[in-house]
């Protein structure tokens, strides 16, 4: 018999009570049906206030369902037993800064039931995985928001998890991190895990995801893989060129755009052939060509149209 | 239970790496130590007036340690959110909340008998010898000291810090005047006798912990008066430690 999905959710919607003297109450997700398969990185994108941390708040008890239901690891939501199989790390975690990491990890093991020795051959092996390791013994007060950000991390594996639950995982962390993050979460998928986050972060979801859920205005609008999602063939090619003026490109550029010295075109794929050559006559020099598909970046601008109110609204959700 | 052991651990770790405890241990000590001054100044009151600073001190500073940490407890950890990462982990609401009061009893229990120890020490310094009734005191103000904590913890549970500790106090004072809230129709005829009964019935008597006075002069305590002030204090402990835990397991983390 094949495993349980890692999540299902049905009808799964939360309200929020709004006002003091008269109350109302504000819907912040509504009807989720969602399905994550076992072994895949399930990206749960959307806009501000869109509902994303407010479903994982459900899924891991912060918050408890209006109505609906969801099963986790095959079990009830409100069984304790799925716990033990799943991490969870919530957005800007706080942790305690009376503590040091090490000090941390092993409070969090002891939460799991693990022995003395587990718990600190695992804290060495995941603040080693995180590149905490030589700060195990300092205080997380004196850490950075990156570092706590990866400690939040290690405390979420402490248990090994089938499941592991990210409310965006890549807040705070500088380049180096996200590498560190991104690898982390694909190493979590070689070794059979299933990740399930939240992030505006959109080339982040469209590196990692196997597929992706799409919140708007708390219900679920598209789930898919990224192929169902975007359209991967070619939609242009851009040329870079120097040594061009700005108005030198012919007819066959779609598209001209001076950066610094240089000029971004963007040109129909078919009349590639006519527009470099075009280039080099005017004396130009061709710096890169490169194809252009849809990103998901794109495809949220087209999806979400007026209600996105362009970039400002990514964030938390 | 091992879960609930490992939040009191941890509990127990942060109040004694907090730095108001110190600061609070430091005062009463101060004020232990001003009753050998004082005493000097009595004539043949000296012993007693060790036991009234010493004890007082301990019930003050205590009940200051249990207001100041115990209503940081809970509401700290959700406005800071630092509880999120352990309520998603196989930990329940009722070991989290259990495990944060043991954790405080019992830095208030290591606090109390170091305090006790002072005094003692202090009585010897000045050529007494220290009764084991003193512990006849001592004992009904931890039991004080531990129904504080479950009212600033079931306050905490649904407001801020700050509003807790006020309304902690509020119950702490309401509570140590609580025989004159139901004698108040002596002084004010027009009370309803439902409403002085009412009020009465809903505060805890804070003067049943206080056997302060009878053992500054020397006198015991029954032990069967201590066992009545221990249940009456469960009784208390375990009904606000309920209700906390109800307020605590029906709400949201938004």
């Amino acid at each position: 018999m094949p495993a349980p999905a890692a999540l299902v959710t049905t009808g799964l919607s939360k309200s929020y009570r709004t006002g003091h003297i008269i109350q109302g109450r504000r819907p912040a997700l509504q009807d989720l049906d969602l399905e994550v398969q076992r072994g895949e990185i399930f990206g749960y994108v959307g806009p501000n206030g869109s509902g994303k941390t407010t479903t994982l708040k459900l899924l891991t008890g912060l918050l408890k369902p209006d109505r609906g239901d969801a099963r986790v690891l095959g079990e009830p939501l409100a069984a304790r037993s799925w716990r033990f199989r799943a991490g969870y790390l919530p957005e800007h975690p706080y942790l305690y800064d009376y503590l040091t990491a090490a000090e941390y990890l092993d409070y969090a093991g002891r939460l799991f039931g693990l022995p003395a020795s587990r718990r600190r051959e695992k804290t060495r092996e995941l603040l080693a995985l995180v590149g905490l390791e030589r700060s195990a013994n300092v205080p997380l007060r004196r850490f950075s928001k990156g570092m706590v950000q990866r400690a939040g991390l290690a405390q979420a594996l402490v248990n090994d998890p089938e499941l592991v639950i990210l409310d965006e995982p890549m807040s705070g962390l500088d380049p180096i991190g996200r590498r560190l993050v991104r690898d982390l979460i694909l190493g979590l998928r070689r070794a059979g895990k299933t990740v399930f986050f939240s992030t505006h972060i959109l080339s982040d979801a469209e590196t990692l995801c196997d597929r992706v859920g799409v919140l708007r205005a708390g219900r679920l609008v598209r789930v898919g893989t990224l192929g169902e999602l975007l359209r991967l063939d070619v939609q242009h090619m851009e040329v870079l060129v120097s040594g061009l003026a700005p108005d030198a490109p012919g007819p066959w550029a779609r598209r001209c755009e001076s950066v610094g010295e240089r000029l971004r075109l963007e040109v129909d794929e078919r009349d590639l052939g006519r527009a470099l050559a075009a280039v080099e006559a005017a004396g130009g020099r061709i710096l890169s060509v490169q194809p252009v598909r849809q990103t998901l970046e794109d495809y949220f601008f087209r999806e979400m149209g007026a209600a996105a109110g362009g970039a400002s609204a990514w964030g938390e959700g | 239970m091992s879960r609930l052991v490992a939040v009191a651990a941890n509990t127990f770790r942060e109040t004694v790496r907090e730095r108001v405890l110190y600061n609070l241990v430091f005062f009463a000590i101060l004020m232990t130590l001003s009753g050998l001054l004082l005493g000097q100044l009595s004539i043949r009151q000296d012993e007693k007036i060790l036991k009234d600073i010493g004890l007082a001190a301990m019930d003050l500073f205590g009940t200051l340690i249990a207001i100041f940490i115990g209503t940081g407890l809970v509401s700290k950890e959700i406005e800071r959110r630092s509880l999120y990462p352990l309520l998603a982990k196989p930990l329940t609401r009722g070991e989290f909340f259990l495990g944060k009061f043991a954790g405080l009893a019992f830095t208030l229990l290591v606090n109390v008998a170091v305090m006790t120890a002072g005094l003692a020490l202090t009585l010897l310094a000045t050529g007494r010898r220290p009764a084991l009734a003193l512990l006849g005191a001592v004992y009904p103000i931890l039991l004080g000291l531990l129904l504080v904590v479950a009212f600033a913890m079931l306050f905490s549970t649904q407001t801020s810090a700050a509003l807790a500790a006020v309304l902690t106090v509020g119950v702490v004072v309401a509570g140590r005047f609580a025989d004159v809230v139901r004698n108040m129709r002596e002084v004010a005829p027009d009370v309803p006798p439902w409403l002085a009964e009412g009020l009465y019935a809903v505060l805890p008597n804070f003067q049943n912990f206080d056997f302060k006075d009878k053992v500054a002069y020397g006198d015991p305590v029954p032990g069967g008066v201590l066992a009545w002030v221990t249940i009456y204090g469960v009784v208390w402990i375990a009904i606000v430690l309920c209700l906390g835990l109800v307020s605590f397991r029906s709400r949201d983390f938004q």
